[in-house]
């Protein structure tokens, strides 16, 4: 098993290092089909990890089995000393949670890949975006499996250059500004907080006297205030970044808007719940006292990104920022049920990461589609009446959306009412009014976001055809489309009919 | 009549350097017979010899205490003037690969021919000498001649090339140089009036013993040692020599002064602070603190805004001595010792990338770079890894484990607002750097540089490439040099 794990993050890195040493020369093609097999290999391994008897590695079943108790089966352990005068180790592991992230980090890096084989930026130069695609793979599952806080930081910064590339080379190529600005933006953002987390890693250091994940969380640094409520808002200020967490989101419209198609998936689908996952990985176990003090915070600032965001979608004019607006929202979701330290919530949180990656990533690729056939991602240049000209693609369209504004019986549904539940009823040290009135406010922004997702519907998809010809050129649902939604849309109603197969591995509800 | 006995081991390292210094200017001077290359050739092989031999002694003895000149004192250990123990090892190892680095980027072909050979590489060793008893001084006397004989040579060095951008930055360099010295020794001479003594460790006993009235005077006479190095360091604010001293001196010697000048001064520096001229909870560490923080975020907004490449390395060295400050700041031996091993491996490649494209193109402009990544596939990779390495982001995590050490010694110490401070300068040393790497990258360039790289500076960067490379995947060997 862990040679699996292993191999899963050295694969990537190195085939990317091989894939520079081919010769600039070696057609779109190759690189795209190398970069397919490549992360298909991942994937196949990803998969493996994944255990066939007892289906997963779950808590022990009892009620009071809060995340970040004693029992936390890790598989496919490596532990051995790396910086011993610094204390890090390199421990990786996965289990339930990062489990399903790493597949899902996998998947979309696949189908990424996948996609280039039939359609890539104009820009070209493909062999190197294959390659950047690969090195932010292994950075991601990388710090979806590292069990030590500074193994778990490196990895969270190696994506951080390869991402600032691929928006500045590969990004919207009618605003060479604008997008050198999106990527420096981004990258800036993300370092700064990624130092502050830091700074909270040393100080949960200097209480622990240990980086390691696992020791942390059986034996974690309780008290909070002083030291560990420091460490708590530095760490949680940093994720926030990444999360991103209202108002620390302004990076996010403009680096999803110029990214090429592969790095907006890529960053909405996988990059943006390292936040997310760091927040359930090391915030709430390793400063459970000090988390509880800022939970309400935390969960007042998610309450204000939920409605902040669906009131932002509902002012855009742009597909592509549209949805990265989308996504603040639904972070929003995630980051109020972590801070409900419930059990319904961090489930309801951890599904919701799954489901918003997998609708996202779908809904980008969707808004990628519509941009290369219109060479246009305004709503007004683009017109309406989409369901006449590209029937199939509105089609889509209208599905995801559908999904990523909740309705039941698609994925995105069970996240969102497990948090609201979990807000309902969150950890008996919270204060429950609070909570009560943020599920309200909450579940108001529910309402906004099947408002802009509809209005979205209505001023693209839907008018009068005669209005809005069709562009000659434009050509629906091509058969590579196809091949690379498909896994996304049966996963979006497989995990909406049957959330049970995500849900019963992380305890009983 | 004071007995005094040496450990000669001790001073082995500098006194064949020094030796070595006469045989290269001998050499060169009286063997006028032999073609230029082949005296060149000869220098450079016997400079580097030299130099290993010091690496491979400091390797040898590396967990050894050898002192020299010493005295015995009536109670408590005795008193040196020059120690041998495993915190020199590391500096000397530091120092001793800077030079060598920068050997190697003088070989034949690479060195500007209007140089004279013997002088250059007889200034050079004879400054690592002085750096290299800096770093073992344990008195004040022995500091100052240290850092004379680390100065002199240096603005001789930036002078060679005698043209009017080289003149001023020597003169620039030497007038700052003697000023600093100046202040210096009137710090020294007042905290000498307050101890009595000028051996480290004794002025450490006594100064904890003053009556508050001589502290001031003591606190006010530390602040001109530190003041002092401040200059030879660049730190802010007397750091307003270096740019132009960088730009106008010959990069083969820019290389020369951001290597192992700026490490003579941080480790003369370093040896003060930890042999307890500034104990922990003294005020004089805060001042280092403050002057930390001062010098990184100056260093690296102005870093922002240079068109230069040489100008941007001059003040992102400026940067790069702030976050070597603050470790230094808390006393933290071994972070500062490796973050010097990885700044000046790094910092040799850059000037060796650099020294490549200015050769051919001397405006020394970023967009010079543009699209390197596919013209000079080779160098690119080389530089932008270096870049990464120097703004402490993955896959230069050499550069990243040393900013982490520096980041917890700060932590470990309570100074949160040094830390805050450096976290931003993390971010603004990041833009800094990739500005640069967007040039290498950016894509169709009208007139990418490429050109047939000579084969020293080939095995030079790929050396130092290399060498971070595999600092990047163990980091611990950073952190072993000076335990």
């Amino acid at each position: 098993m862990s040679a699996i794990l292993l191999g899963i993050l050295a694969l990537p890195i190195l085939a990317a290092l091989a894939l520079w040493t081919l010769p600039a020369s070696i057609g779109d093609r190759l690189a795209a089909l190398y970069g397919s097999v490549i992360s298909g290999l991942v994937l196949i391994g990803s998969l493996l990890l994944w255990p066939r008897d007892e289906g997963w590695f779950a808590y022990v079943p009892t009620q009071d089995q809060m995340l970040g108790q004693n029992m936390r089966p890790l598989q496919a352990v490596t532990d051995v000393p790396w910086i011993p005068a610094l204390g890090v180790r390199f421990h990786v592991a996965v289990d339930s949670i990062s489990m399903p992230l790493i597949v899902l980090t996998a998947l979309l890096t696949f189908l990424c890949c996948l996609y280039s084989l039939k359609i890539t930026p104009r820009i070209g130069r493909t062999r190197s975006l294959i390659a950047l695609l690969l090195v932010i793979e292994a950075g991601v599952i990388g710090t979806f499996s590292a069990m030590d806080l500074v193994l778990f930081f490196v990895c969270f910064e190696i994506v951080l250059i390869p991402m600032w590339l691929v928006i500045d080379i590969w990004g919207d190529h009618h605003d060479p500004v604008g997008r050198k600005r999106a990527a420096n933006t981004f990258v800036l953002m993300t370092v700064l907080g990624s130092a502050l987390m830091l700074l909270g890693f040393l100080l949960v250091y200097r209480q622990a006297g240990t980086f390691d994940l696992v020791r942390l969380t059986n034996s974690p640094v309780l008290g909070g205030h002083g030291v560990p409520l420091a460490a708590a808002i530095l760490i949680a200020v940093g994720l926030a970044v990444k999360v991103p967490l209202w108002p620390l989101h302004i990076w996010l419209p403009d680096a999803h808007a110029k990214a090429p198609t592969v790095g907006s998936v890529i960053l909405a689908g996988v990059l943006l719940k390292l936040g997310t996952y760091g927040l359930i990985r090391i915030l709430v176990p390793v400063l459970p006292d000090a988390t509880a003090t800022i939970a309400p915070y935390l969960a007042g600032f998610a309450t204000v990104a939920i409605i902040a965001g669906s009131l932002a979608c509902l002012a855009q004019t742009d597909v592509k920022r549209l949805i990265a607006y989308s996504s603040v929202g639904h972070m929003g979701f995630i980051v109020l049920g972590i801070s409900t330290l419930s059990q319904a919530g961090l489930h309801g949180a951890l599904f919701a990461n799954i489901a918003h990656g997998i609708i996202t990533g779908l809904l980008f690729f969707l808004a990628g589609a519509i941009k290369d056939r219109h060479d246009t991602s305004d709503l007004r240049a683009l017109g309406r009446a989409l369901y006449a000209r590209l029937p199939r693609i509105g089609a889509l369209l209208t599905f995801a959306c559908l999904a990523s504004l909740g309705l039941p019986g698609l994925a995105g549904f069970w996240g969102e009412m497990l948090v609201l539940l979990g807000a309902y009823d969150p950890a008996d040290s919270l204060p429950r009014n609070t909570y009560l009135a943020l599920m309200v406010i909450a579940g108001l922004g529910t309402v906004l976001t099947a408002a802009y997702f509809l209005r979205l519907v209505r001023k693209l998809c839907q008018g009068d055809p005669a209005e809005y010809p069709a562009a000659a050129f434009a050509v629906d649902l091509s058969r590579i489309e196809l091949i690379t939604w498909a896994p996304l849309i049966t996963l979006t109603v497989l995990l909406g009919v049957w959330p049970g197969l995500l849900l019963h591995q992380w305890g009983t509800l | 009549m004071t007995l005094t006995w040496t450990d000669w081991q001790a001073v082995a390292v500098p006194l064949v350097l020094a030796i070595g210094a006469v045989a290269v200017l001998l050499i060169d001077g009286f063997w006028r017979s032999a073609s230029a290359q082949l005296r060149h050739t000869v220098v450079t092989l016997l400079t580097s010899a030299v130099i290993l031999f010091g690496l491979v002694f400091v390797w040898a003895q590396r967990d050894d205490f050898k002192p020299a000149f010493c005295r015995p004192v009536v109670e408590g250990p005795a008193e040196c003037s020059l120690v041998f123990e495993p915190l020199t090892a590391g500096l000397w190892a530091v120092l001793l690969i800077g030079g060598l680095g920068v050997v190697g980027l003088s070989a034949y072909r690479l060195l500007s021919s209007d140089i004279p050979v013997g002088e250059y590489h007889f200034l050079l060793l004879s400054a690592l000498v002085g750096a290299t008893v800096l770093a073992g001084a344990r008195d004040l006397a022995t500091v100052v001649i240290g850092l004379e004989v680390v100065s002199l040579p240096s603005f001789a060095m930036v002078g060679l090339r005698r043209d009017r951008r080289a003149s001023e930055g020597a003169l620039k360099a030497f007038l700052v140089s003697v000023l600093s010295t100046a202040v210096m020794l009137f710090g020294i001479s007042y905290l000498y009036g307050v101890t009595g003594s000028l051996y480290l460790t004794t002025i450490a006993n006594r100064l904890s013993g003053l009556d508050p009235d001589l502290r001031r005077v003591a606190f006010a006479a530390g602040l001109f040692v530190i003041v002092g190095f401040g200059f030879k360091i660049a730190a802010v604010p007397f750091h307003g020599w270096l740019p132009d001293t960088y730009v106008g001196a010959p990069i083969e010697v820019t290389a020369f002064l951001a290597v192992v000048s700026k490490t003579a001064g941080v480790a003369g520096l370093l040896v003060l602070v930890t042999t307890g001229v500034a104990p922990s909870g003294s005020e004089l560490r805060t001042v280092v603190a403050i002057l930390a923080a001062v010098t990184m975020t100056v260093g690296n907004l102005a870093a922002l805004r240079q068109q230069e490449a040489v100008r941007l390395l001059a003040w992102s060295s400026i940067g790069q001595v702030g976050f070597l400050l603050a470790p230094l700041a808390v006393g933290d031996a071994q972070a500062v010792v490796g973050y010097l091993a990885a700044y000046v491996v790094v910092t040799v490649g850059a000037f060796g990338a650099v020294a490549v494209v200015q050769r051919h193109r001397p405006g020394g402009l970023l967009s010079d770079y543009r699209g390197m990544v596919r013209s000079e596939p080779g160098l690119a990779a080389a530089l932008v890894f270096f870049l990464v390495v120097l703004a402490g982001l993955p896959p230069g995590l050499a550069g990243l484990f040393t900013k982490f050490a520096a980041f917890q010694a700060v932590v470990d110490a309570h100074l949160g607002w040094l830390a805050i401070v450096m976290a931003i300068n993390v971010m603004i040393g990041l833009a800094v750097y990739l500005r640069w790497v967007a040039e290498l990258f950016r894509l169709p360039a009208d007139d990418p540089f490429s050109v047939d790289i000579e084969s020293p500076a080939v095995a030079m960067i790929s050396l130092c490439a290399a060498t971070a490379a595999v600092l990047s995947i163990l980091p611990s060997t950073l952190f072993s040099l000076a335990i």
